[in-house]
């Protein structure tokens, strides 16, 4: 279900948007880009996969759910 | 990458967040045009960047498999061949917007899939307060 977010959440997302847009982009990638690490996801340095399909069946069978890489 | 004339998307989260959006993410999705000479091109660059790649891990690329995940350099990276709803790479490279910022340039697109769609409608601290960040 989709709830329509009230006067004062659109006036937060509009002060969301509008700091986000003063921001230059190399301080978006600076501030944007964090690192937390992710379980087994982060286990390994390199995965290539040869459909995606094949990529979230891999994510479905290996990952806890809760990482959120699972399809809805 | 420059340098090197890749061809590339950032696309996904990454993408958004590069054009303005309010949000953090914790690895940047590259959807590059896919030919030999562009992931030829794509393994020179991203080794100039210190990911270190095996013989293997660079035919890969090369080779241009749906999606690549990479670890093993200074930023995790998500290369993404053949991402939901993009037949092609010429279709979103029309709209792709350029973002410059002090001697950065890059082109990014609002192609998201529908889940990463679903995720982006909802408000900033709500994304903040469940699943992490991607």
């Amino acid at each position: 279900m989709i709830r329509k977010p009230t006067e004062g959440e659109r006036q937060e997302w509009r002060r969301d948007f509008e700091a986000a847009a003063r921001r230059t982009l190399e301080q978006r990638m600076k501030y944007a880009f964090i690192k937390t690490y992710k379980p087994i996801m982060d286990d390994a340095k390199f995965r290539a996969f040869d459909t995606m399909e094949e990529y979230r069946r891999w994510c479905e069978e290996n990952l806890p759910r809760w990482l959120g890489y699972h399809r809805v | 990458v420059f340098e090197y004339g890749v061809r590339y998307l950032f696309i996904g989260k990454s993408g958004a967040i590069l054009l303005g959006f309010p949000d953090t993410t914790q690895d940047a999705d590259l959807f590059p045009a896919k030919s030999e000479a562009n992931g030829k091109a794509l393994v020179a660059a991203l080794s100039e960047l210190k990911f270190e790649l095996t013989d293997a891990e660079s035919a890969a690329i090369i080779r241009g498999k749906d999606f690549v995940q990479l670890r093993n350099g200074p930023f995790d990276l998500d290369l993404v061949f053949a991402p939901d709803g993009i037949e092609t790479f010429e279709g979103p490279k029309g709209k792709a917007a350029p973002i410059t910022g002090g001697t950065i340039t890059v082109s990014s697109t609002a192609g998201f899939s529908a889940s990463q769609g679903r995720s982006l409608m909802r408000p900033p601290r709500e994304r903040s307060r469940g699943s992490p960040a991607r």
